[in-house]
């Protein structure tokens, strides 16, 4: 399990890095690596040039802009946990980074990578849905931002345009007092999930509720809550227009019926913990 | 004889402090110079013809040295041919490489030789081999049907062992019976995974045509009489060094095809070549195990008590036998019955090839008996409504029965079954829990105990590889040596993989010689240096290994204290002792230093050999042949306490209890280390390991991220409680153990399941008891 | 293959080395010497290879060596007390942390990164991060008391 060969750019800028992936129709972007090296280590993926972006410290920040947290592209899944303005204004965040993988992966692991990855049961692509979130991609020339429903097409896919670099993710903030939860099943901690569930309340706004794991890409189910008042009735509506992916980790009947526990567990966490 | 005393200590091990400080030897830090690496080209169908191998492309890659198929190896070396004198098993023979067909995802076409093992991937990418594909038989159902491809054209049908057992008069005990009680056991594949992978290095020689083997192995010399038959080499041509190895649970035993063509590679193109399995090799094409399904029939009278047992044994042997095809089903047969009273009693096995890997013994190869004998009791108190324990004290062997000679003619001297079991129950309280389950049952809880005795038959001696029918022996060899100097050492054939020999094999060294046990060096793992041995299969280390060093010792020191009686003018060594180095004498009630040391006989052995008593050979050395009895045997009752998620199917383990009888234990440390691996293994392998194969034989298994092994989440905090009984057959009393920990396990854990789901009318009769198949069965209970 | 100068700091100690882009990083280092970084599975799920870029632990077996210049690189090798065992390690032998000594560098290099940030640890923590390294022998009860011991023992000699 030994990678092919390709050849190794270290940018120091964006430019530099948006110039590398422009010139070549057979670059990939290294971030955290936690997902492409394994894939180049069993040859299921070879580029011919890798663009390691490791350098690029620009990527590298957590921000506050207006109703948005900004998280660059190459923030690691670890500085996630304890990042003082993801504790004190959305820690769902925090306990969402907490489930993904084990430690030294996490160290290493970045949210951009996770995103244009796209695993379906991921935590990342979850959060980004659920949370209405921009994701900002640029070119060489050209800058985009697009709505997460919009990006995630599928398992392991997304919109990404050939020489795109996601650069960061911009989450909407839920109010103060908001409440919030997330839960997942995996066989054992770290493993990618079965299925999962996150959700937010917010005093002055439709509830918000997103699956994962379950479809080949994560779900905004919010819109079927609309107007329903208790935890039944919302789990019931939440899960009925799904079809739950069946592959050798879970078939498709235990997907559904775990997906409800999951809702519901979650939904009535975050009423619980909303503004008390 | 005196109070062992370096026997039975709790003496961390010798062995750690270079582990712990990155300086273990394992197989790839063994440097050497000019090595050339190698990768294999591996079969992507699961049965296909070869038509054509292509190697030019391969071979243009700078880099690449050579490119080897089958056809080139044909001269070099010879076919593997398996067959025993053994009625119902068919002869079979493996070729180094295959070149007419492939029989599994995996099986390895050609070898790739270059200057690295990145090249070497690079260039078996380039080999091109034109397949015809045929069908594939991907389960024995799939093997035994009516118009089934044959795996092996030499194997009629598949079926590769068949065999017919009775003793007794089975068909009385059911004509007698009040009750036939069925079952059925359904285990699924799995595979040993070390952590550290297989793996050769191989230098020749060609001035001394010698042939130098550095791999990772159990059992060093077998390994090397193997290689010397299939190369055309004598044994004294080939030496073999085990490094440190990590971890094997059987895969680093026989000699598979890999590390034989590489040593033939070596001395092909007379240049060093090594080879490191990468881990989708060990988990698509090293060794599988376990894929058993056992059905039986037991005949009970009105109480429960066992008047007689049909048994019918089928085991899945994958593509090739690189074992006697019989020989794990007929030990499953053969030690079945376990810790009960049981006369008349039939089995009979069938082995079946399929386009799969093969399959090979694996930590507890025999696993499957105690989930069986254990989940019948379960069966029978089912079927009578009584307490399981109560039916087991029914059946249970007592001291009073003992010896006992089984169905079978295996004979028990020293077991204590129901010891272990009433210890067991009383740590755990086994009212108060069945109480506080009731209660949990009311309120909805999903919550079982699964109880599970062992016998576990831990060392083989010859005598029962020759009723077996099986060729093999069970004696051990150890030299035990002391220098001029004084210094210590024990030379034993065994191999470690981490079962901690380092220290307890010095320990039961020091016990016959009469030393501390940190002054005895062991020197293992090196076929020029260690006696020939039988290496480490089952649990054999402590009794065989353990007692052939143990009275290598205690003969040294009798030479030791003869010396020390001439030197000393007395008339015999009556009354003198060695303890810790120095020569003891009686003087008064106790012994009194004598002022000699063992470096004074020393000296005097090998530099004053005219001091020595007339007519005795100078040096300090002695090596002594150990073969233990036919079957020597531990017991353990394993207690699992587990609550099922009613949504998620889950499994949680709430506790975990072993009472076990290891005999005289060598390292209680050491003992309990083994305990806890193999409970680990047994419960990892019930509740989350699965080799998971299509329809079509494709492995849907081929990363740690699909073949899932429990981790220190999963795992419960074991509590043990020793109950000793020393074996009576055995020096020192040694019953050795390292398996019945997984037996106990798998039976435990399974019978757990099984008793928290049976108020919903559920019967769990296969493994593995993932969350996605018992969820599905509670949402079907309930609809029903 | 174009081969890369690079320089790397790995236990303390500057190399200067020309690789390939794809060779990774768990086998350089074994090429430099540090055979205590094993490789179990090369797709990150064993944790064998794990080692501490600065100060964090890190799968080798999923980085490239041309990734790391001027990062301090930590391995097996590097722990320890004046060539005995530290705390931790004794800790491991004391109480029988390890059997084939395969996964134990790995998790050493995890373990101690983790007493490094931490002083107390509850029983799950510990359980937690320990279940990112595969153990096949020991079933991983003493792995655990070891990391319980080597923080009692610190709080004491504090
Ligand atoms: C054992 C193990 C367990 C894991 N468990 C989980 C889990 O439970 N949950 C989970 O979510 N993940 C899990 N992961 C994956 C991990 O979270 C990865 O870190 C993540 O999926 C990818 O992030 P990365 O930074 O490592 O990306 P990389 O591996 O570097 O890249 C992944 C892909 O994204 C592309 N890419 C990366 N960054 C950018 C960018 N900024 N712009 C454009 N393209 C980019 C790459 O070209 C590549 O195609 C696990 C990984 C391992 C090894
Ligand atoms: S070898 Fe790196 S995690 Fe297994
Ligand atoms: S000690 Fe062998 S793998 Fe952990």
């Amino acid at each position: 399990m030994k990678p092919r060969g390709f050849t190794y750019h270290q940018p120091k800028t964006l430019d530099e890095a948006l110039g590398l992936l422009a010139a070549s129709d057979d670059a990939a972007v290294l971030a955290g690596g936690q997902s492409l090296v394994p894939m180049m280590n069993a040859r299921l993926a070879s580029p011919e040039i890798v663009v390691d972006i490791n350098r690029l410290a620009s990527l590298d920040a957590v921000r506050i802009e207006g109703d948005r947290l900004v998280v660059g592209a190459l923030v690691r899944h670890e500085s996630l946990i304890g990042h003082p303005l993801v504790q004190e204004r959305l820690p769902l965040l925090s306990s969402m980074a907490e489930t993904i993988a084990h430690w030294p992966i996490r160290t290493r692991g970045t949210i951009g990578g996770s995103l244009v990855h796209a695993d379906p049961a991921a935590q990342w692509p979850l959060a980004a849905v659920l949370l209405e979130a921009e994701i900002e991609l640029q070119s060489q020339g050209n800058a985009r931002r697009i709505d997460a429903a919009d990006f995630f097409e599928g398992a392991l896919s997304t919109t990404l345009a050939a020489g795109e670099l996601l650069t960061a993710i911009r989450f909407r903030l839920p109010s103060a007092g908001h409440g919030a939860a997330f839960r997942l099943l995996t066989r054992r901690p770290g493993d990618y999930a079965i299925a999962m569930a996150a959700c937010v309340v917010e005093a002055d706004r439709p509830r918000r509720l997103a699956i994962g794991g379950v479809e080949p890409r994560p779900l905004d189910r919010s819109g079927a809550l609309d107007g329903l008042t208790t935890v039944p009735e919302m789990i019931e509506a939440a899960c009925r227009e799904v079809t739950p992916m069946d592959d050798p980790r879970a078939p498709a009947d235990y997907r559904r019926r775990v997906l409800a526990q999951l809702v519901g567990d979650c939904l009535a966490e975050a009423l619980r913990g909303q503004a008390s | 004889m005196s109070e062992p005393r370096a026997v039975g200590r709790a003496l961390p091990r010798t062995e750690d402090r270079r582990f712990l400080l990155g300086q273990g030897r394992y197989l790839d830090d063994i440097t050497i110079p000019g090595a050339l690496e190698v990768c294999f080209v591996r079969s992507p169908h699961a049965h296909a013809e070869i038509r054509a191998i292509d190697t030019a492309a391969a071979r243009a890659l700078p880099g690449v040295v050579a490119v080897i198929t089958g056809a080139d190896l044909a001269g070099e070396i010879t076919t593997l041919r398996m067959a025993p004198a053994i009625t119902g098993v068919r002869p079979t023979e493996i070729a180094p490489l295959p070149s007419d067909k492939v029989r599994f995802v995996g099986d390895p076409v050609a070898c790739v030789i270059a200057c690295d093992r990145y090249v070497a991937e690079d260039a078996a990418e380039l080999v091109e081999v034109d397949y015809v594909p045929l069908p594939a038989i991907a389960s024995m159902a799939g093997a035994a049907a009516e118009d089934a491809a044959l795996v092996d054209a030499t194997v009629p049908h598949n079926l590769v062992a068949e065999e017919s057992f009775s003793a007794g008069d089975p068909e009385g005990a059911f004509r007698r019976a009040a009750q036939v009680v069925e079952a059925r056991f359904v285990q699924h594949r799995q595979t040993h995974l070390p952590i550290e992978t297989r793996g050769i290095a191989c230098v020749f020689d060609p001035g001394r045509e010698h042939l130098t083997v550095h791999t990772g192995n159990q059992a060093p010399h077998p390994l090397r009489t193997a290689l010397a038959a299939r190369l055309g080499l004598s044994e004294s041509q080939i030496t073999v060094i085990s490094p440190d190895v990590g971890g094997g649970f059987g895969q680093k035993i026989a000699l598979l095809r890999e590390e034989l063509v590489v040593a033939a590679l070596a001395r092909r193109l007379g240049r060093p070549v090594r080879w490191r399995e990468d881990r989708l090799e060990n988990l698509l094409a090293s060794l599988h195990a376990r894929e058993e399904t056992v059905t039986v029939q037991a005949a009970v009278d009105g109480l429960g008590r066992l008047l007689g047992l049909r048994a019918r044994i089928e085991a899945d042997m994958g593509a090739y036998c690189f074992f006697p095809a019989n020989y794990m089903m007929r030990v499953v047969g053969m030690i079945l019955p376990g810790p009960y009273r049981l006369r008349d009693y039939a089995f009979d096995l069938r082995v079946h090839l399929t386009n799969k890997c093969p399959a090979g013994p694996m930590r507890a190869p025999m696993a499957i008996t105690s989930w069986v004998m254990e989940g019948t009791m379960d069966a029978i108190a089912r079927a009578l409504d009584a307490d399981p324990v109560e039916i087991r004290r029914r059946n249970l062997l007592e001291d009073a029965d003992l010896p006992y000679v089984t169905a079978t003619g295996e004979r028990y001297h020293s077991i204590s079954s129901r010891g272990t079991m009433e210890a067991a129950l009383d740590g755990l309280d086994y009212v108060a829990f069945r109480a506080a389950q009731a209660e949990r049952r009311d309120r909805g809880e999903l919550v079982g105990l699964g109880i599970c005795n062992v016998v576990e038959s831990t060392t083989y001696g010859s005598a029962f590889y020759k009723a077996a029918g099986i060729p093999g022996s069970g004696h051990e060899t150890a030299t035990v040596k002391v220098e001029p100097s004084g210094a210590c050492s024990v030379a034993v054939g065994l191999m470690t993989s981490g079962q901690g020999y380092e220290t307890t094999l010095a320990q039961a060294a020091a016990e016959g010689l009469g030393v501390d046990p940190g002054a005895v060096r062991v020197l293992i793992g090196n076929t020029d240096i260690a006696p020939y041995g039988m290496g480490a299969r089952g649990s054999r280390g402590a009794a065989a290994g353990g007692g052939a060093a143990y009275l290598a010792g205690r003969r040294l020191q009798e030479k030791v204290l003869a010396i020390a009686a001439h030197l000393l003018n007395r008339n015999s060594s009556d009354g003198l002792a060695l303890e810790a180095g120095h020569v003891m004498q009686r003087a008064g009630g106790g012994l009194q230093p004598s002022g000699l040391t063992l470096a004074d006989i020393a000296r005097v052995a090998f530099l004053d050999p005219l001091g020595l008593p007339d007519g005795m050979e100078p040096g300090l050395h002695v090596t002594t042949s150990y073969d233990p009895p036919p079957m020597t045997y531990s017991n353990s009752t394993h207690l699992c306490a587990i609550a099922v998620d009613r949504v998620t199917g889950m499994v949680r383990i709430e506790r975990y209890l072993a009472a076990h009888d290891s005999g005289t234990v060598i390292n209680p440390l050491v003992v309990e280390g083994q305990l806890h691996g193999a409970i680990a293994m047994g419960l990892s392998g019930a509740l989350f390991e699965e080799l998971v194969y299509d329809d079509q034989g494709q492995m849907l298994s081929g990363s740690l991220a699909d073949y899932l092994i429990a981790t220190a989440t999963e795992l419960p905090a074991i509590e043990l409680i020793e109950h000793a009984r020393p074996d009576a057959m055995t020096p020192l009393g040694i019953k050795g153990m390292a398996e019945g920990g997984v037996m106990g396990s798998i039976g435990a854990v399974c019978n757990a399941v099984a008793d928290a789901l049976a108020p919903l009318g559920i019967c769990i009769d296969s493994q593995p008891l993932t969350p996605a198949r018992l969820s599905a069965l509670i949402a079907a209970a309930k609809r029903a | 293959m174009t081969q890369h100068a690079i320089t790397l700091d790995v236990d303390g100690e500057r190399y200067e080395l020309a690789v390939e882009a794809r060779r990774l990083l768990s086998d350089v280092l074994r090429d430099l010497g540090r055979t205590g970084v094993h490789v179990g599975c090369e797709h990150g799920v064993c944790g064998a290879c794990t080692v501490q870029v600065d100060g964090a632990p890190m799968r080798a077996c999923l980085l490239f060596a041309v990734q790391l210049e001027g990062q301090a690189i930590r391995t097996v090798a590097a722990l320890g007390d004046n060539g005995g065992l530290d705390g931790l390690q004794q800790a491991f032998h004391d109480v029988h942390g390890l059997q084939c000594g395969f996964c134990t560098p790995g998790l050493l290099m995890t373990l101690d990164a983790l007493l490094r940030e931490r002083a107390e640890l509850d029983e799950a923590t510990i359980r937690e991060v320990v279940s990112g390294h595969l153990c096949r022998c020991t079933g991983y009860d003493n792995i655990v008391e070891a990391v319980q011991l080597a923080l009692r023992r610190r709080a004491k000699a504090a």
